[in-house]
């Protein structure tokens, strides 16, 4: 119960009080408060567990380097987020924060064994420790280290809020908005431009809001810029740069508020691109490594100068600053005139500068010089410090409730290092200080080390009777890593301070290492006794700080979480109860379940309607690309492996695509609508892969042909009519196109019209029997649909959806681009031969197709399989063996590629890759599945009408 | 997000319009058919990895839909320049 | 709209306003994808005039690409099209569904999704370009005013994202 507020002071406002609870218990606090200034304002010096030793720990800092003070702020079902610091966190009337890692609370806690067992727990212990057996890895050590570490607990509900993005782009942005950015602002807006200055507290100022004599300038200044039109955001953290200065930042827009106030998304993405780039990030203060550093109430002195003179707030009554740096004491100074008690200054240097020997002794504070403290009195707050003289050790105790520890400066470089700007060691600061980089980029004020901190020293560790290996002398806080282990690391070979860092976690913590990198880096240096620059230094990643899912997925969320394409028949089949499937980036009508039919029944009713009578399937996902111009015929022939050039305007061809590497990776019908015009279709996920293809080859292989490619797959609506009755369905709505198979034979295209809209009518056919594929410009395509579907009543027309169309082409044997291939099948492979154009001297992958392997014997080929009980229908991926009592692992020759029940054979059929497959026909093969081996006999890939009797009709 | 100088629309243009294409100048091979096993295993397949500079092909495809080459610096992700298909390599 | 999936997505059935915007869904167009390496030809073919640089739009027709037009031009507008010449003219209306962005917030709305920096993009001037992740061409009509076309399966999606970045 150190911490109280100060009569007056600070910038909070004493005539708005908050009242808001913390961890159950009711506290009170001010507007312009944070959770932490109000907690320390009301006693509570206690804010959390460590993550691994489960140690007390109390307030840190007042910036977002603060390591200790996390907790979960509930605003209410779905909003609740875990891990803030609590010095982040604003304060709104109403608030209700939980402090985390402790159980059953935050004062006993069960898991503080770790503590008393801290000895067996050195660097690198999970490592060593629980590798072995595997099986308690699993059942033993994971579960209980999981329920004993992490942080705060994971949302469980939905989020029910929004968040929103933008881009923006301006000549200049500014990252901090303390005097080094406000001035860096003011200067570039004179000499216009677009200015955004954007900074992650809760108002602008910097380090200007901890010193009241900047206040007016920081009034004026603010009030300067809104004048010059310079964009100003605070709450926005900059959390990442990226290439050619793109910044990204997230802005909080209502976490500052009460709930009940809140209204729009919660936070924005900002996605900005500048010219230039000013970093004006300030510096944060190192804590020192000594003894007992993190009892709750040992704290920073910019923390205990932030909360007294910007929030009014004492961290204490009797008040000690232990410093290795001039900040120390001007911190001390100020706060004892801001009517904090410091009760004592203790500098491990031997000798300070008169001014600030005379400012203390002027204000009665007790001065140590050569002195640390080597120990800390307290467990759950402090009682007492020990202090020792550095040269004889004379220790004596020294009563106070809060210790402020001023270890000098670390130049915030994060957003210099995101950019991939080089930094030069200054042995001066005891800091990396930004050097080059190829940005148009600057560092200005204390992130780039030009900023009067005074004078100071870099000590690893204070000096102390006790040497470090029985120290609790804590480097980084978060991750409880001490000084003894990087110092064991080091013993047991680690050099490099990646390695030291992944073995220790020095630095891996939620906070990359704010305040513990460059004590981590002096303690390496000192117990290897080698420079700083020979240790390395990690590299700081992208975000600064750490942030919602919500902020990084800005509009993706929910409904626009990715488009979701649908054709325009999909209404219909939605309002005729259609279950749906994804493919790609399209949703196309699986099945049309009658009543309650599964969907086996309904897929069986709709094969055997369309082969029996009629059936009607929406294919407008088809990929549709016009290839157009007097090289047309040319550069389909270099394209695709059949031959088209001879193919006569108003036919169709069935194309094959390989790659350069002569595997199939596409198919589909092209018609030649005219001789300098085709119609060709592509795979539904195909179609943007082989419009892509095809622009790379006539681009940068062939500019010589004069031929053009225009995506039409949205142009048209495609209406597949299939089944013996297809004819007489579309007969009485064509106008203009003889349909007699005289005139329109099979594989042929004609143009005309249908329910008085232009269509390009297509005969052919992916079921094996006579069909068309009706294509209409797509705002007809409904209209169209309807027609078909009533004139198709009174021959029993009925509509399918994908698994219909996989049964009815699998049992002709058509493949399916992606199921019965896979990147590495080739004509010959799946048996399609017939495909290539033998007189053609080239086209795309023909050269591969005569490369070793893939001529070699024993490579997979496309088979049919059938089951020997027809009931069983094979699972597709399933693995198939030649000798089923083959020990495992058993010699896998191949798998199912693709199989279903087919109502028009009554039983199961299958497609299947297998090794020398077409050699094997007859051969009976078995599928080891969990239940026993299936066995199945290999078979032609045609299961139906081989003859092909069907189509000719 | 890089910027890229498309040489066709002559503008710096974000790289979410863009798709990267694989090195640069590698020409297909005229007459395939008369390609060694080993000269085609090269056109497939063999490409350089560079350190520093590195040519390569990009397409503006949510702009112009132009394939174009550039020279881009690997280890910085500076783009040295970038120029139309069929100029010589730079 | 948590709980909204994308399947509910639909196309706006009238216009959306909020303060400083208005989300329409432009009339009917004819749309044509116009090709040729020698833009005289082309020009000769439909007997219109074509812009010659990138992003600049003549009487709806906008230049996209070094061969390639867009033409955005009023319900029944028929241009010729005979076969056999160095041309590629294809009638691509149905593909797209144009969208119109207006108002003061209107350069704000289309810089949420957008990554050009659409603020300095010259009225008059038009492009290809991403919203997100769907690729769309922008065209400036006017300093408030943005026509977007948009592939017809994009259109709901696009829409949906406008009116949800749309200022509340
Ligand atoms: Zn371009």
């Amino acid at each position: 119960m150190s911490g109280y507020r100060l009569d007056k002071g600070g910038r909070i406002d004493r005539a708005v009080p908050l009242s808001f609870r913390f961890d159950g218990q009711d506290f009170r606090g001010f507007a312009g408060d944070t959770l932490a200034s109000a907690l320390v304002a009301g006693g509570q010096m206690l804010f959390g567990r460590s993550f691994k030793y489960r140690r007390p720990r109390g307030l840190l800092a007042t910036g977002v380097e603060e390591p200790n003070a996390l907790v979960t702020v509930d605003r209410g079902p779905g909003r609740v987020t875990p891990n803030l610091r609590a010095p982040s966190v604003a304060l709104h009337d109403g608030l209700i924060a939980q402090s985390q890692n402790r159980y059953p609370s935050l004062k006993t806690d069960f898991g503080a064994i770790n503590d008393r067992l801290g000895a067996l727990f050195p660097a690198g212990f999970y490592n060593k420790t629980f590798m072995w057996p595997r099986s308690a890895w699993e059942k033993l050590y994971e579960p209980a280290i999981r329920k004993m570490a992490g942080l705060g607990e994971s949302p469980k509900e939905r989020d029910p809020d929004h968040y929103g993005a933008t881009y923006a782009h301006c000549e200049l942005l500014v990252i901090g908005a303390g005097p080094a950015g406000i001035a860096a602002a003011m200067d570039a807006a004179a000499t216009g431009g677009r200015v955004i200055l954007i900074d992650e507290q809760e108002e602008p100022g910097g380090g200007a809001l901890a010193d009241p004599a900047q206040w007016a300038w920081l009034a004026e200044s603010l009030a300067k810029l809104a004048a010059l039109g310079v964009t100003v955001f605070s709450r926005t953290t900059a959390i990442g740069h990226y290439h050619q200065n793109f910044v990204v930042a997230v802005e909080r827009l209502t976490d500052h508020l009460a709930p009940s106030q809140a209204a729009g998304p919660r936070e924005k993405l900002w996605r900005i691109r500048a010219g230039e780039v000013v970093l004006a990030q300030g510096a944060i203060e190192r804590p020192l490594v000594f003894d007992g550093n993190d009892v709750p109430g040992v704290m920073l002195a910019s923390a205990g100068r932030a909360l007294a003179l910007r929030f009014g707030v004492a961290v204490g009554r009797a008040v000690v600053v232990m410093a290795s740096h001039d900040s120390g004491w001007r911190d001390a100074l100020a706060m004892a005139e801001a009517g904090v008690t410091i009760a004592a200054i203790v500098d491990v240097r031997p000798a300070v500068s008169s001014d600030l020997q005379a400012a203390a002794d002027a204000l009665g504070i007790a001065v140590y010089l050569n002195h640390s403290v080597t120990g800390v009195k307290g467990r759950l707050e402090v009682k007492a410090i020990t202090l020792c003289h550095n040269d004889d050790y004379l220790a004596h105790t020294l009563p106070c409730d809060a210790l402020l520890m001023a270890g000098g400066w670390t130049p915030t470089v994060h957003l210099w290092s995101h950019a991939r700007g080089t930094l030069k060691w200054d042995a001066a600061f005891g800091a990396y200080l930004p050097d080059t980089t190829v940005e148009n980029l600057r560092a200005v004020g204390g992130c780039s080390g030009n900023w009067n901190y005074g004078d100071g020293i870099v000590v690893a560790t204070l000096p102390s009777p006790k040497p470090v290996s029985k120290q609790k002398a804590f480097v980084d806080f978060q991750n409880d890593v001490k000084a003894r282990d990087i110092a064991l690391a080091v013993q047991e070979g680690f050099r490099s301070i990646e390695h030291i860092k992944r073995y220790t976690t020095n630095g891996m913590a939620t906070d990359q290492g704010k305040t513990s990198n460059l004590n981590g880096l002096q303690i390496a240096s000192e117990t290897l006794s080698k420079p700083v620059t020979a240790i390395g230094l990690t590299t700081f990643r992208p975000p600064y700080t750490p942030q919602t899912f919500g902020a990084l997925m800005g509009h993706h969320k929910d409904a626009l979480f990715q488009p979701l394409r649908k054709t325009v028949i999909d209404d219909w089949a939605a309002a005729n109860g259609a279950v749906f499937e994804n493919v790609a980036q399209w949703r196309r009508a699986r099945y049309f379940p009658q009543g309650r039919e599964s969907m086996d029944a309904a897929v069986a009713r709709e094969c055997l309607a369309t082969r029996e009578r009629v059936g009607m399937f929406d294919a407008s996902t088809l990929g549709k690309i016009e290839v157009v111009g007097p090289d047309a015929a040319e550069f389909l022939n270099r394209l695709y492996t059949n031959p088209w050039k001879a193919l006569e305007p108003g036919r169709c061809r069935y194309g094959l695509l390989l790659n350069e590497q002569g595997f199939i990776i596409d198919d589909g019908v092209a018609g030649r609508m005219a001789a300098d015009r085709f119609h060709v279709t592509t795979t539904t996920g195909g179609a943007a892969r082989v419009l892509g293809m095809m622009e790379d080859y006539l681009q940068t292989e062939w500019p010589d042909l004069n031929v053009w490619l225009t995506s039409t797959t949205e142009q048209w609506a495609v209406i597949a009519v299939q089944g013996p009755k297809a004819r007489e369905v579309i007969a009485p709505l064509v106008e203009g196109i003889d349909l007699s198979p005289e005139a329109f034979p099979h594989m042929a295209v004609r143009e005309g019209a249908i329910c008085d809209v232009p269509t390009r009518l297509f005969r052919v056919s992916f079921t094996g029997e006579l069909g068309f594929e009706v294509n209409v410009p797509a705002e007809h395509g409904r209209m169209v649909w309807e027609a078909i579907h009533a004139a198709g009543q009174e021959h029993g027309i009925v509509a399918y959806g994908t698994e219909t169309m996989h049964v009815l082409r699998a049992e002709k044997g058509f493949i399916i681009i992606g199921q019965d291939t896979d990147g590495t099948v080739t004509p010959d492979d799946a048996g399609m031969n017939w495909a290539i154009g033998k007189k053609k001297p080239d086209f795309v992958g023909k050269r591969s197709l005569a490369r070793a392997d893939l001529v070699r014997e024993g490579r997979k080929q496309l088979v049919g399989l059938l089951t020997r009980d027809p009931a069983v229908v094979l699972e597709e991926g399933a693995q198939i063996v030649v000798d089923p009592a083959e020990p495992v692992p058993m010699t896998m020759i191949g798998h199912v590629t693709s199989s279903y029940h087919s109502a028009a054979l009554g039983r199961s059929i299958a497609l299947a890759v297998v090794a020398g497959g077409r050699a094997r026909m007859g051969q009976t093969l078995h599928v080891p599945m969990p239940g026993g081996a299936i066995a199945a006999e290999v078979v032609s890939t045609v299961f139906y009408d081989a003859e092909g009797s069907r189509l000719d009709v | 997000m890089l910027l890229i100088h498309c040489p066709y629309c002559e503008e710096d243009r974000p790289e979410v319009e863009f798709v990267n294409g694989g090195q640069a100048h590698i020409a297909r091979p005229a007459d395939p058919s008369s390609e060694s096993d080993a000269d085609w295993e090269k056109y497939l397949y063999i490409r350089r990895n560079p350190r520093g500079r590195h040519h390569e092909r990009w397409r503006h495809i949510h702009g112009c839909g132009r394939f174009f080459n550039a020279v881009r610096d690997t280890v910085s992700d500076r783009f040295e320049t970038t120029y139309k298909a069929g100029e010589p390599a730079k | 709209m948590s709980e909204t999936v994308a399947a509910d997505l639909v196309l706006l059935d009238q216009p959306f306003t909020a303060p400083g915007v208005r989300i329409a869904i432009a009339p009917a167009m004819m749309r044509y994808a116009l090709r040729a390496r020698d833009p005289a030809v082309l020009s000769a073919v439909i007997g219109r005039v074509l812009p010659s640089r990138i992003g600049d739009v003549v009487d709806g027709i906008a230049c996209l690409g070094p061969d390639e037009w867009l033409a955005l031009l009023p319900a029944g507008t028929v241009l010729e099209n005979e076969t056999g010449q160095l041309v590629s003219v294809v009638d691509v209306s149905c593909r797209a569904v144009g969208i119109t962005v207006e108002g003061p917030g209107a350069v704000a709305l289309v810089a949420t999704g957008c990554p050009l920096d659409v603020e300095r993009m010259a009225v008059g001037r038009a492009t290809r370009t991403v919203f997100e992740t769907v690729e769309i061409v922008l065209w400036r009509k006017a300093v408030d005013a943005f026509h977007i076309d948009v592939w017809r399966s994009f259109a709901p999606w696009l829409g949906a994202a406008l009116v949800a970045g749309s200022p509340s």
